[in-house]
């Protein structure tokens, strides 16, 4: 195993120890404490009211707008996070050379998106009414 | 030492540390709260109410456990179980004590030397929505369902100026590792703390992640005026108790981030340096990290009492209309500092200026919005 993926190895020990975790909770409230199943308690919480229709209904389109927008942020966070880490890195990093060609292309980078991000907004993705 | 034993036991400590402090930040949210209202708080089990927590344990534990007929019973044992992973798993590469670069000696953290660091924290803990989607969904219940799409779509939300806020520290420090960025403070001492050159990323950061871990003033998904309990509304005993220490090991995380990634982690001007070698020098180190994480964690428990909730379409407005711009703007402010090589002090008068310019414009009515307040 290569010494980057060498690091990883007490994250994926930690994972199974989480596991056993989790599993040990689950069995537990599972085993210990009382069970006494009455007709009430099987029935939806609803304030004390009988529930009405079903809870799995069609919801509002703007959680979907909502979650387009996040996918092309993050997708656009992504392409950020390598540059921001290699381009003042010193010798680790992006070769002065090219520093100025790359401060153009990120700032060129950023202007597109504001004008996806205005445009969004001008279209009232926005406005939650 | 044999590296798997090491780890081992660091994961042990940091398993053990999380539940015994979470039980008792409880505790401490307790009295903190009954202080803030002019009350006396739990004081009848132990000396203050210091077994409180040891008894609040037992209750979840024995407590009966039920699961309603009518839930998707694999998604709904599911839920609790992707919650707690998660947010634990985050703290894998989050120092716990002092720290060092050399990658040779033991560090007080599960992995140390991850490069990308801050970068996996926010993957993992993105995952967290997974389960409060499958909580709302699986739940089957009214409450449940509208809780967890307000909180998927807050969380949603909120991921993007928390990400976007670290970009300037990744400038700043050319790293995403968690030692890295504290070393590089450390050895600044406290005048190259990053609070100083990026005080807008840590308002930007500390909000959202409040936001992210669903707390007050942002727990709009579990408002138990309107949505009793939100997505766990169904969720009773342990399964409830997973839920609520999920969100405390979030508030934990986040304030060892804050205090790691803006006040200098471990680092305090003449006591705790890299080059204080003195007897008990890692003692007060790791006391000096664990203090900004306690002032980091009571100041988030003041806030849950001081601030009212959010409506809605602030919350939603909060993240896309004013953070976002925000936290692009200090990116490219760090940027321009960076490219020109300028003095970093240019970043602190210009954060400082672009909140009173965000406070001023949103000050000012826009004549839509004062025409009528009923008109929606």
């Amino acid at each position: 195993m290569d010494s980057e993926l060498a690091t990883f190895q007490p994250v994926l020990i930690f994972i199974v120890v989480l596991i056993g975790f989790v599993i040990t909770n689950l069995i537990l409230a599972h085993t210990i404490g009382p069970r006494k199943k009455t007709p009430v308690k099987q029935m939806p919480y609803e304030s004390g009211m009988d529930p009405v229709g079903d809870a799995r209904q069609p919801f509002d389109v703007k959680f979907y707008l909502v979650a387009i927008l996040f996918l092309v942020f993050d997708v656009e966070l992504l392409f950020l996070y390598p540059w921001a880490v290699s381009a003042y890195a010193g010798p680790n990093g992006i070769d002065p050379v090219l520093s100025d060609l790359v401060f153009g292309v990120m700032l060129v980078f950023m202007a597109t998106l504001v004008i996806a991000y205005v445009y969004a907004w001008r279209k009232g993705v926005f406005r939650w009414r | 030492m044999n590296p798997l034993i090491s780890t081992l036991i660091t994961i042990g400590v940091v398993l053990g540390g999380v539940l015994g402090g979470c039980s008792y930040l409880i505790w401490l949210e307790r009295k903190v709260a009954a202080w803030m209202q002019d009350r006396v708080g739990p004081n009848r089990v132990g000396k203050f109410g210091l077994l409180q927590p040891i008894a609040d344990g037992m209750k979840f534990l024995l407590k009966e456990d039920v699961i309603p007929s009518h839930v998707n019973k694999v998604l709904f044992l599911l839920a609790p179980t992707i919650s707690v992973m998660t947010t634990m798993l985050a703290l894998a590469v989050v120092p716990i004590g002092p720290t060092t670069t050399d990658s040779t000696s033991w560090q007080a953290m599960i992995a140390p030397g991850i490069d990308i660091g801050i970068v996996f924290i926010f993957a993992v803990t993105s995952l967290a929505v997974y389960g409060i989607i499958l909580g709302g969904w699986a739940s089957n219940n009214k409450y449940s369902a509208l809780g967890s799409l307000r909180a998927s779509a807050q969380v949603v939300s909120y991921e993007i100026p928390l990400g976007m806020s670290i970009l300037g520290i990744a400038l700043l420090s050319g790293s995403l590792n968690l030692e890295t960025i504290l070393q590089r403070q450390a050895e600044g001492g406290i005048g190259s703390w990053n609070i100083w050159f990026q005080p807008l990323a840590a308002m930007i950061f500390f909000t959202s992640a409040l936001a992210e871990s669903n707390r007050l003033p942002f727990d709009l998904p579990e408002c138990e005026q309107e949505l009793v309990g939100g997505y766990h509304t169904e969720y009773s005993a342990l399964k409830f108790g997973m839920f609520f220490l999920a969100e405390y090991t979030h508030v934990i995380t986040v304030s060892f981030l804050m205090a790691i990634m803006f006040f200098g982690g471990w680092n305090f001007p003449w006591i705790a340096t890299p080059d204080s070698h003195y007897a008990g020098a890692w003692i007060v180190k790791f006391a000096v990290l664990h203090t900004k994480v306690l002032a980091c964690i009571t100041f988030v428990m003041l806030l849950r009492w001081t601030l009212p909730r959010f409506r809605f379409d602030q919350l939603m407005g909060l993240a896309w209309k004013v953070f976002i711009p925000l936290s692009l703007c200090n990116v490219v402010c760090t940027m321009f500092v960076r490219q020109f090589s300028l003095s970093w002090w240019w970043l602190l008068p210009v954060s400082l200026a672009l909140v009173i310019i965000t406070g001023l414009i949103s000050m000012t009515p826009s004549p839509k919005r004062a025409a009528s307040p009923l008109q929606h």
